[in-house]
């Protein structure tokens, strides 16, 4: 059971839509023909607010112990980033290997 | 009374710790899953996006008719997020018929979207995609990483609405508690978050 007072369910209806504008958001940044790159960051900052929020309120880590949040993302964020590392060299293999 | 039985704490209550974070072991152990399972979900999307990236001959194969399907499918994930908070609540307060009702919506959002998720898949076999096919003439990675990304999401979907239908039912023989939902809740916010990325990713980003 979370420990602080919850939120009612209209405001969690109010999230849920936020997060569909969100989503109606990133259809019409689709639509702007952006580069590749530019295209890709936004859309995955636009999901990353859409996470947190999810994360926070739907998951409800907002009403539960600090020492959740504290043991849960810098845990998960840091394995992410470390791929971040890992990904790049492999590409970077794979495109020598193609003799580029 | 046995060494051994009072090793084992026989005819003594057991004095536990109470737990660090003020929930029980059953949510602690959602959490770690989700987290590992987050990891995962992130490999798969930053091989993904690098290859999407790096690959100018990549092609961008869904119409706009795909896209509405995808946005259709991600109203359903996140209506059915709403529906299993509304039955989380109601297992709180005893309110045993309105936490079946919202269960059972949770369930057939879950079902209609792998319905409709499925039915996006087979109209792509049809047209020659496959995991090692693209009918373009583009790379074949992308019916890998397509395929392979939101099968694995698909995979934890239809596992959400066995487990949900599995927990409604020992709840209504009162085998389990509304600790047990609000667990199987979790993870059913989770399915609907990753969505959240591979949507924008998978289809999104190949959208022409």
């Amino acid at each position: 059971m979370s420990s602080k007072q919850e939120i009612g369910m209209g405001s969690y209806v109010g999230i849920v839509i936020g997060l569909m504008v969100i989503v109606g958001i990133e259809v019409i940044l689709t639509y702007q023909h952006l580069p590749v790159g530019t295209l890709l960051l936004a859309l995955l900052c636009l999901a990353s607010v859409e996470a947190f929020v999810g994360v926070m309120y739907l998951m409800h880590v907002k009403y539960e112990s600090p020492l959740l949040f504290w043991t849960i993302f810098p845990a998960t964020l840091f394995v992410l980033v470390l791929l971040n590392y890992v990904w790049p060299d492999a590409y970077r293999m794979a495109r020598m290997s193609l003799g580029h | 009374m046995s060494e051994s039985e009072l090793a084992m704490g026989v005819g003594h209550e057991v004095v536990m710790e109470a737990s660090p974070y003020g929930f029980d072991k059953k949510k602690l152990g959602m959490w770690m899953f989700i987290v590992s399972d987050a990891c995962t979900f992130g490999a798969f999307l930053f091989g993904y996006g690098y290859m999407r990236v790096g690959n100018a001959n990549w092609g961008t194969p869904f119409e706009f008719g795909s896209i509405l399907n995808g946005i259709v499918m991600t109203i359903v994930l996140l209506s059915s997020s709403l529906t299993m908070l509304a039955a989380v609540r109601a297992t709180q307060t005893n309110q045993r018929a309105t936490a079946n009702k919202y269960l059972w919506l949770t369930i057939g959002l879950g079902t209609v979207f792998a319905v409709l998720h499925l039915r996006e898949w087979f109209a792509m076999f049809g047209e020659g995609w496959g995991l090692f096919s693209n009918p373009t003439g583009g790379p074949v990675q992308f019916g890998a990483c397509f395929f392979s990304v939101t099968g694995l999401h698909l995979t934890h979907v239809i596992s959400g609405v066995i487990a949900l239908l599995i927990i409604m039912r020992g709840y209504n023989r009162g085998r389990y508690d509304s600790t047990h939902v609000e667990t199987a809740g979790l993870y059913w916010h989770f399915v609907d978050l990753v969505w959240m990325f591979v949507f924008p990713m998978m289809y999104l980003m190949n959208a022409r």
